[in-house]
């Protein structure tokens, strides 16, 4: 296949590219003349039109927008021949395709590519704390660090791989061909390397990257040079993403779920991920809205965070917190859902309480919205808040306490199978638990106004995103690697994985519990000469578990190169999505399956979740022999 | 490297020429139902604009408008009669195509898409000569950015009203098939309907 430039692909979005840079260039020169401005040539005016206009001309020259074009213009749109379906070599995954599968398989490596990056921070950050005084870069270097790392791993990692496994997994959990809006799905994709780049590229910035944490408070992000602008404006870009495909799992789930599969048949990861796309799309456009607020008052010189012109600051954190707590349950829901699958499956028994699983989901769903102020007790905001706020943040650990002793209850009297993602399982419940804790002490108001601002806020923030969001999605990646790849992954290695990870992570946050309470403060490159010994043992500690994610890396590249094949369901699984071929075929399913029960019955002798072709035999016989007998017909 | 490809497990799935139809498990067509959550996530941007204008008005206490600026009541609210009656002109459309009237269907896009187009105008020159600018004061940023907020959400609306009016006029949509006509409607009706809580609580209050 000869590739001209006019065809859609990679030499077509790098010509675009330029265009885009010409149309900036352009845009913002007319404009200045236009309003007799001097100089007529302005860079930052340039490069803000440019980090704007030019992903959208990367996005049309890639293709992703030629459908809807022709379909806008009402000429004759080009029939689906499913071409853009399926991958058919490692090359199909660096273009735009429309089969959720190749979709949530781009989403996870890319997503992970950005976490091995924003890592790689996270190693300079402690390589410049071991010891007191200045290694190896300067302050404002080390605010960049900091920032960009909390950036790429909270925008660019830990939602969009939530939202690539579930794009995975969920079509095949509810017996769909597909995503609602296959399409849409390509294009939220392809923001997120968009908004990836533009946050690492920050660091070319002239006067360096964007350093006022990922919180990008105003009065400092509206203050800040240029650099800021790559995280207020690559925001954006992966909010829109973020929203684009929660409204596509939403449309999914309510409108493409196979027959019999009502919603209280539905596996929990199908529920946890219906409930996080209905926080992102409520909760999502704040954090928009914020970030346009900075930029027109560093632009076009609005005036909502310039106190002296009857600006307020604090609007700034209560709306970014409206968005932003609510994240922190985008970055959790999935993840307990993942870990409701990998429980039953390997304790062999049902979820425990599966109804209160769900309602406790849509309860922190709710509550979720009541609690944004708790980030906010030193704020200086009006006083009569933090009562009703403290009080709302320590209901909202009742639906989560509720998760925890249901997933206990689930293991009870199981046969528990300890491998890769199991152990993963357990560590995120255990970790969570203190994550979870200290989250509690947080909400009260007398100790976080002894502790804000210092690194027991760090501690807990990597308890709850690294012991509990980070383990959770180890766990889902092994226990759906051998779907996704067709091959199985190195368990010796896994259970090294696990291990190394487990011990050097408590190792490294742990302590910060320590040195937090004792006054050590956050987001500064130097500290006091008392918290040296700590800050070396925690250094140390995370360059072991910088060194565990090579492990990881090393097994799931080799394992997807030669691993073992793997069997369709190699977990004795019940969901759907275990019931195909691994990895699936193109379409998913020769015909929609039926669903006769609910999904996780194990051990209940001859228990269905689906049944395939009507002829009242599962696609592939369980290997387990007291499942597969007796198997019922419908 | 061969791990993309599928293994040749114990079903053979190259016979197949096309996904499986997918079953409806809800009554709500997709397409509607997706505009609809995404219209929830406007109006959470319009919520969070409005509280800025919460904080910058009732918090902050500042005066409204600000002293020595007025807003144009009475040409806001001719706009404001422009803007909604598009609504019942698209809703004319809507109907005819639904019986089947081509010809209304037409006449119904056009004078739609017009009307709008006279409201963002008629926005603009407002802008021209209200008299302050963003960068004077808050309150000032509040009115620039609720007003062109809503104005981008016009605009935008507009781009899709001029999509289903090139459509309607090279012969798309007819008594069965007029979902893309609808779909854009509804959008187009919550830019209407937003409006008057953005004019109410600019202008009026």
């Amino acid at each position: 296949m000869s590739i001209t430039p006019r065809q859609p692909g990679w030499t077509r979005a790098g010509i675009y590219c330029l265009y885009g840079v010409a149309f900036a260039f352009a845009l913002s020169i007319a404009t200045r003349a236009g309003l007799s401005y001097d100089p007529l040539v302005d860079g930052e005016s340039v490069l803000r039109i440019a980090l704007l206009g030019v992903p959208f001309f990367f996005l049309v020259g890639l293709g992703l927008f030629t459908y809807w074009f022709r379909w806008a213009a009402g000429a004759p749109t080009i029939p689906e021949d499913h071409s853009g379906h399926g991958a058919k070599s490692w090359k199909s995954y660096l273009y735009p395709n429309t089969d959720h599968k190749v979709i949530g398989i781009q989403y996870v490596v890319t997503s992970f590519f950005f976490m091995f990056v924003g890592g790689l921070m996270a190693m300079l950050i402690r390589a410049e704390l071991a010891a007191p005084g200045r290694q190896f870069v300067d302050a404002n270097t080390y605010n960049g660090l900091f920032s960009v790392h909390a950036s790429l791993l909270i925008f660019l990692f830990i939602i969009p791989v939530f939202a690539g496994l579930a794009n995975y997994v969920l079509p095949l959990m509810i017996g769909a061909p597909d995503m609602a809006f296959p399409r849409l799905n390509a294009l939220s994709f392809w923001l997120l390397p968009v908004a990836g780049t533009m946050m690492i590229a920050s660091f070319f910035a002239p006067g360096g990257s964007f350093a006022s944490g990922w919180t990008a408070y105003a009065p400092l992000s509206t203050s800040a040079p240029i650099g800021q602008e790559f995280f207020t404006i690559g925001v954006q870009f992966a909010g829109a993403s973020s929203i684009a495909t929660a409204l596509n799992f939403l449309v999914t789930i309510i409108t493409m779920r196979a027959p019999g599969m009502s919603f209280f048949r539905m596996p929990l990861l199908v529920w946890a991920n219906f409930s996080t796309s209905l926080l992102v799309v409520i909760a999502t456009p704040f954090v928009a809205a914020s970030q346009f607020f900075v930029l027109l008052d560093r632009s076009l010189g609005f005036n909502f965070f310039d106190a002296g012109q009857g600006g307020d600051v604090l609007m700034y954190q209560h709306v970014f917190w409206f968005y932003s707590h609510p994240a922190v349950y985008i970055m959790m829901l999935p993840g307990f859902g993942i870990v409701s699958e990998i429980l039953a499956v390997k304790s062999r028994k049902p979820v425990f309480g599966y109804r209160m699983m769900a309602f406790s989901l849509l309860a922190i769903v709710v509550l979720g919205f009541t609690v944004w102020a708790h980030h906010m007790f030193v704020s200086g905001m009006q006083s009569w808040i933090r009562v009703p706020m403290m009080v709302t943040t320590a209901i909202i650990a009742v639906p989560t306490g509720i998760k925890i002793f249901s997933w206990l209850a689930t293991m009870w009297h199981g046969v528990l199978k300890l491998d890769t993602p199991m152990l993963f399982t357990l560590g995120f419940l255990t970790m969570f638990v203190l994550g979870g804790i200290s989250g509690v002490m947080l909400a009260m108001i007398p100790l976080t106004i002894h502790v804000s601002d210092t690194y027991f806020i760090v501690a807990h923030i990597h308890y709850v995103l690294f012991g509990g969001s980070l383990f959770t999605i180890f766990a889902g990646v092994y226990f759906w690697f051998p779907k996704m790849t067709g091959r199985m992954y190195d368990e010796r290695l896994g259970k090294l994985h696990f291990w190394m990870t487990f011990i050097f992570f408590n190792a490294t946050f742990a302590p910060m519990h320590l040195i937090g309470v004792q006054g050590m403060p956050r987001r500064v490159a130097d500290y006091a000469e008392q918290f040296a010994t700590w800050n070396l043992v925690i250094s140390l500690a995370a360059f072991g578990t910088g060194i565990s994610t090579l492990i990881f890396a090393y097994n799931m590249i080799a394992s997807w190169r030669g691993g073992p094949r793997a069997t369709g369901n190699p977990w004795r699984s019940l969901t759907l999505e275990w019931q195909v071929t691994s990895p699936p075929p193109v379409f998913n399913f020769d015909e929609i399956p039926t669903v006769v029960g609910g999904p996780y019955e194990y051990g209940v002798p001859g228990a269905v979740h689906g049944v395939f072709g009507g002829s009242g035999t599962t696609a592939e016989p369980t290997q387990e022999p007291a499942e597969s007998a007796g198997t019922p017909s419908t | 490297m061969d791990a993309a490809l599928p293994v040749t497990g114990t079903t053979t799935h190259e016979e197949h020429h096309g996904p499986p139809e997918a079953n409806r498990s809800s009554r709500v067509d997709p397409q509607m139902l997706g505009m609809l959550l995404f219209i929830i996530s406007e109006i959470m941007v319009f919520g969070a604009f409005f509280t800025a204008y919460f904080f910058v008005r009732i918090v902050g206490d500042n005066p409204w408008p600000a002293e020595g600026t007025e807003l144009p009541k009475l040409i806001a609210g001719i706009n404001t009669a422009i803007l909604l009656s598009s609504s019942l002109t698209l809703h004319w459309a809507q109907t005819s195509v639904k019986n089947g009237n081509r010809r209304g269907l037409k006449v119904g896009m056009l004078t739609t898409f017009l009307l709008g187009a006279t409201f963002l105008l008629v926005q603009i020159n407002e802008y021209v000569n209200i008299g302050f600018a963003p960068s004077d004061h808050a309150q000032g940023s509040i009115f620039y950015g609720l007003t062109g907020l809503h104005g981008a959400h016009v605009f935008i609306g507009l781009i899709l009203l001029a999509i289903v009016t090139v459509r309607a006029f090279r012969g798309h949509f007819s008594e069965k098939e007029h979902a893309g006509l609808e779909i854009p409607g509804i959008y187009w009706h919550f830019v209407d309907v937003m409006w008057v809580v953005v004019y109410t609580s600019v202008y009026i209050v």
